[in-house]
């Protein structure tokens, strides 16, 4: 027998037996979450029969796309091992700020041409300027990013509130144009609007971080901001960057939910934090950064959809529905737990 | 004549693969043994059952005359076996005392209560025969490393321990501190401890050590008195063949071209206006001990720490405000001494390491990158390198051993094609195969006519590379030794600020 | 009175007499669902509203499709798409935004699914619904006007505070017009020295009320526009040594509004001088049938309005029976 020294090379550690390998690699699997949700479907599709019904299943298409923008920005802020609080308030925010500028009553743009231009500028704007704020607070005043978007979100989900109050005489803006609903109703080539620009982002952002230098640098200051920065990462840069993602992406979402609602709302969003952080974290991307996909946060919000939905169709109370969310991403950060002892054991 | 601790016939395997082929040796009171061996020769896994962290398939221990079949750790504390590791085992948020009774406080009167007053006595007892002039409620955080390495000690003899294993005890020690742990270790020995010393600094081990073991493949390569090993006999037992010299020959000499120019660099409390120069093909060493200012004057070169006033020149340009970005585009490589922690992303796989530091030369337009590129350049790095695996793509850099990794950082800063390389500890816990694999490297980099700043604490590592060699003190360059051969306790003065030293210099 | 006693028992029978003819009629068709969703159950007026409407509608026969908010309009929007999937055969909503649960009408009038908003109109738009609203401002002007009688007979002048709710919800708006106009009435009786913003939160109105009391030491007139507020007001005024029942000397005159459990409670026992009450039963009964005359295709008005009724320490024996916080108490302390 030939001796080879063992101790740190990969090739002394053993081979797991099988069922308990494919069990492994299946949890490894990028489709874990998608394979979770076929499985899900079909669990329940016996006491929500409607679930397979088309009209249901377009509700959870175009109920996922707005969670899912927030969710892909919060993905690029979780890689870097950072978390994004402020989302909800950003969408608040830009919200109130968007429909400020449209609204027929007093709009700053009200019933001219550039009444809905202007306003989604002025949605955008907003999520970036947030943004903005949160990435020069983490890199230049070296704070948790924890901190500081928990005080953002407290500032600007007071600010969206306070805000109304000049533009409003009730608690939400409303008598938005009729064009701007188009985008939450319309469709192109049968495919919803919300969906072609959710998948467009989505398409946009996988490719970003998977197959470009941005990507690179991200996922290298996630692992370790030490070593990135020798090896020459804009370490500061990249995490600004995320954060100025997170930031769009959520008010996108904003012009998705504004149009929807057609109104524009300061709390609007404001319970939606559980379920983005959740449904990346049930991807798969990991809390403690360096690790995450598009694709699995993709999967998680339509995990968390699936869930929501056929909850709300069997008439669960909102507070059962909130204990077994809670409990699915409780286990999802366990998985990640059990993921990464059991890579570090092979 | 006694033995306190007899080993023999132990062997372990692990997944089928057998590490430790019936391994002998003996340990008698008041002596030390040095075990040594290459990374894998099976010197942790004998640790670990004696530890009792494994059990062995074949083979008795015995201690005292009376077999010792150690079930988990807590039996070997209980036996009176002490580690002193690499990684120091203490909390540095709580103070000395609280350090050593942490895992058995003392009670007060049979109560629950900590009796504060027997542990101050017994602290301060124990501390006196380490020769450690500290108070017992000082906070650990505040000791140096060797302080702390002597509080371990001291825990070790706390628990009345009998055999004292220490694990590079000196890696982290400033040669002061080496010698003063030397002295402590005499001082077990004559009390009858019995010592195992592991370590790769061989001069250590003989400077310690009664009688030596040295192991290869699981396998005991040899043993005898320390008197019959001469370091040159330890390197060929541990290779499994002769080595007459591991510093390969310079072939080329060093150009003309200054490639850095550092001019009165200076940093309160770090640098005193540091100034030196590196020219193309040539080798500057530099010297010093821990917290000399040598690994910080490289940090502020590469632009990772600040400094106060001062000018670096790369290839004539000037570099100001320098930070790794800027550093590397003007041609400066880093290896860092923390290999783990900022030499590589461990997480990350061979190829994604490769190309971290030159993301540019392998991405198209709107900064896509070229997989397939990826992978061709990091294949061709892993064969000019003598990399352990070819499977670049699939393989985390934390899965290979020391060597193979340090390998990977000089490959992805080689990519770049440096024109100055600074590298501190290139070789640090890497063992000897592996050395000469870097020294290689270096040898051929200079070739290319880059220049080299290489720190190291083994001096004879500097010697045998440098063409030049500087010794920096509390943050100043103190002497420059331009030629060669190198006089190796003139340097050591140098670097030690002519005071531990004076007589060894004289 | 608008609606007096016998009114409402006739109201009832009326009701249950139609729900045993339309139990028949669903058992003969197969089950139907009522979607029920309310923002949240924040106080006992909600989570009573939902209980009766809940036995209602299963006294009726029907299925219950029910689901909370939590003050989120998206949510409540896509709970509605929800409840339109299943082809629910009527909705009930109480949503928070007046404005954002426009959508949620259109995409019922969409299905061809009736739609009632309990307690809270929407916005005026072109969508069609039918909203059933307690005549705030006359229950609340009823109510106080009461309570400045008393004032009156006290022969002294009253200094007055209100708990004004939050703003951007009608009802409040209509509450405060309400007592505005009663204490009008009686300008020698009383004179308003503090307006509290509550934004319908206990810890905001506590604040607010405490330091009322201590910048107008002299308030002994006190409206609140909701008794979820009632053990703030209790803390504060203890605090401020006003605790005291109705007669004795340091009385604050003391009006509620919604009819609580707290608020009956509060006037047996004799701190509480009257309080405005939304008839809770009327308005589920008027949800109700809303919802079946719209199914069967008639007309029904936009707007149906509760006329509730001032419950006061000199009516109360009459009329506590119609007091929802009465039955509720009742049930609790049964003797």
């Amino acid at each position: 027998m030939t001796i080879t020294p063992v101790a740190e090379t990969a090739t002394g550690a053993t081979q797991p037996p099988s069922v308990l390998r494919r069990l492994g690699r299946l949890m490894l699997s990028e489709y874990f979450v998608l394979v979770l949700c076929v499985a899900y479907v079909l669990a329940i599709a016996p006491f929500v029969p409607e679930i397979l019904s088309w009209e249901v299943a377009s509700n959870i298409l175009s109920d996922m796309m707005p969670l899912l923008v927030v969710a892909i920005g919060q993905t690029f802020v979780l890689i870097i091992a950072g978390i994004d609080l402020s989302v909800t308030a950003i969408v608040s925010m830009s919200a109130v700020v968007g429909a400020s500028v449209m609204t027929g009553t007093g709009g700053y743009l009200g019933d001219t041409a550039f009444a809905v231009p202007g306003a989604v500028l002025a949605m955008l704007f907003t999520g970036l300027v947030i943004g903005a704020i949160n990435g020069f607070s983490v890199i230049r005043l070296n704070m948790p990013s924890f901190i500081v978007t928990l005080a953002t979100r407290m500032f600007f989900a007071g600010a969206a509130v306070w805000y109304v109050t000049f533009h409003s005489t009730s608690s939400s803006i409303a008598n938005l144009p009729e064009s701007f609903a188009e985008f939450a109703t319309g469709h192109l080539f049968g495919i919803p609007l919300t969906v072609i620009a959710a998948g467009l982002i989505a398409v946009v952002a996988h490719v970003v971080l998977s197959r470009t230098r941005f990507g690179r640098a991200v996922y290298a200051v996630g692992a370790n901001p030490r070593a990135a920065r020798v090896s020459g990462i804009p370490v500061e840069r990249t995490i600004l960057f995320c954060f100025l993602i997170s930031g769009v992406c959520a008010s996108v979402a904003a012009t998705i939910y504004v149009s929807r609602m057609q109104t524009g709302s300061p709390i609007v969003g404001e319970n939606i934090l559980l379920d983005v952080i959740g449904a990346v974290v049930i991807g798969g991307t990991s809390l403690f950064g360096g690790k995450g996909k598009i694709v699995w946060t993709v999967f998680g919000v339509l995990f968390l959809l699936l869930l929501d939905t056929s909850m709300k169709l069997l008439g669960a109370s909102l507070f059962a529905i909130y204990i077994i969310k809670g409990g699915v991403i409780l286990l999802a950060a366990l998985v990640d737990v059990a993921r990464n002892r059991w890579l570090v054991g092979r | 004549m006694s033995t306190l601790l007899e080993v023999s016939g132990l062997t372990k395997s692990f997944f089928g693969v057998t590490v430790l082929h019936g391994v002998d040796f003996v340990v008698r009171p008041g002596e030390a043994l040095g075990l040594v061996g290459e990374n894998g020769s099976g010197k942790s896994t004998s640790m670990n059952i004696l530890g009792g962290v494994h059990r062995p398939e074949a083979g008795t221990m015995r201690l005292d005359g009376q077999a010792y079949a150690p079930q988990n750790p807590k039996d070997a504390i209980s036996a009176g076996i002490a580690f002193i590791h690499q990684e120091l085992n203490l909390f540095p948020n709580l103070s000395v005392e609280e350090n050593l009774f942490v895992d058995a406080f003392p009670r007060w009167n049979g109560l629950p209560f900590i009796d504060r007053r027997a542990i101050r006595a017994q602290t301060e007892a124990v501390l006196h025969e380490v020769d450690l002039d500290i108070r017992p409620s000082t906070p650990v955080a505040r000791l140096s490393q060797g302080e702390r390495q002597l509080v371990e000690i001291a825990k070790a003899l706390s628990r009345k321990a009998r055999l004292i294993i220490f694990d590079e005890p000196t890696t982290s020690l400033t040669r002061p501190e080496v010698d003063r742990l030397f002295g402590i270790i005499a001082k077990l020995k004559a009390r009858g401890i019995g010592i195992i010393y592991i370590s790769h600094a061989l001069e250590d081990v003989l400077a310690v050590c009664d009688s030596i073991a040295v192991l290869r493949d699981g396998h005991l390569a040899g043993a005898g008195p320390a008197s019959e090993m001469p370091i040159g006999r330890m390197i060929s037992l541990m290779v499994g063949r002769s080595i007459d010299t591991i510093y390969p020959d310079r072939q080329t000499a060093p150009g003309k071209q200054v490639v850095l120019a550092v001019e009165a660099l200076s940093q309160p409390g770090v640098a005193e206006k540091i100034s030196l120069e590196v020219r193309a093909g040539e080798i500057v060493g530099l010297a010093g001990l821990m917290g000399s200012g040598r690994s910080e004057l490289a940090r502020m070169i590469f632009g990772l720490d600040r400094f106060a006033s001062g000018t670096i020149r790369v290839n004539g340009q000037p570099l100001d405000d320098p930070t790794p970005e800027k550093a590397i585009e003007a041609g400066i490589a880093f290896l860092t001494e923390d290999r783990r922690g900022e030499g590589l992303l461990m997480d990350f796989t061979i190829a994604e390491n490769t190309v971290i530091a030159s993301l540019d030369s392998v991405a198209g337009p709107l900064g896509i990158l070229d997989n397939k590129r990826i992978a061709s350049v990091s294949r061709e790095m892993g064969r000019s390198m003598h990399l352990s695996t070819d499977k670049v793509e699939e393989t985390r850099v934390k899965h290979l051993s020391g060597g193979n990794q340090q390998k990977v950082v000089i490959g992805k800063w080689l990519r770049r094609e440096p024109t100055l390389f600074i590298l501190d500890e290139p070789t640090r816990g890497i063992d000897v195969g592996a050395k000469q694999e870097v020294y290689r490297i270096i040898n051929a980099l200079t070739a290319r006519g880059s220049g080299v700043l290489l720190i190291s604490s083994e001096i004879e590592e500097l010697i045998g590379l440098s063409d030049r060699i500087l010794t920096i003190s509390r943050g100043e360059i103190v002497a420059e030794f331009n030629n060669r051969p190198f006089d190796r306790e003139a340097i050591m003065a140098a670097a030690t600020g002519q005071r531990a030293w004076e007589g060894a210099s004289a | 009175m608008a609606l007096n006693r016998r009114d409402f028992t006739l109201a009832s029978l009326a009701a249950i007499a139609a729900s045993s003819g339309l139990t028949l009629a669903v058992k003969a068709q197969g089950t139907k669902t009522i979607a029920v969703l309310f923002d949240g159950l924040y106080s006992e007026f909600w989570v009573a509203g939902i209980q009766i409407i809940r036995d209602e509608l299963k006294k009726r026969g029907y299925e219950i499709m029910e689901a909370i908010s939590d003050q989120d309009d998206n949510k409540q929007f896509e709970q509605v798409r929800a409840a339109i999937a299943r082809k629910v055969d009527g909705i009930i909503i109480v949503q928070t935004d007046s404005n954002a649960v426009i959508p949620a009408i259109k995409a019922a009038n969409a299905a061809n699914i009736p739609m009632v908003h309990f307690n809270r109109p929407p916005a005026q738009s072109d969508a069609f619904s039918v909203a059933i609203q307690a005549d705030n401002q006359k229950i609340a002007r009823e109510a106080v006007d009461y309570a400045c009688t008393v004032a009156q007979k006290s022969g002294k002048k009253h200094q007055a505070a209100i708990l004004i709710g939050d703003l951007g919800d009608p009802n409040a708006i209509q509450r405060r017009d309400g007592f505005q106009e009663a204490v009008d009435k009686y300008p020698d009786a009383i004179e308003v020295v503090a307006k509290i913003p509550t934004e319908w939160n206990a810890d905001t109105a506590f604040a607010g009320l405490t330091n009322a009391l201590q910048a107008n030491p002299d308030i002994s007139f006190l409206f609140t526009s909701s008794d979820f507020l009632l053990p703030q007001i209790q803390q504060a005024l203890k605090t401020a040594d006003k605790w005291h029942k109705v007669g004795e000397d340091g009385h604050v005159i003391l009006t509620g509004f919604d009819g609580f459990p707290d608020a009956y409670a509060l006037m047996k026992d004799g701190y509480m001088d009257a309080c405005g009450v939304q008839n809770l039963f009327f308005e589920t009964q008027l949800a109700i049938q809303a919802i079946l005359d719209l199914g069967e295709g008639k007309k029904v008005e936009k707007l149906l309005l509760d006329p509730g009724f001032a419950i006061t320490q000199a009516n109360m024996n009459e009329k506590a029976s119609e007091m929802w916080g009465y039955v509720l108490w009742k049930e609790k302390n049964p003797g």
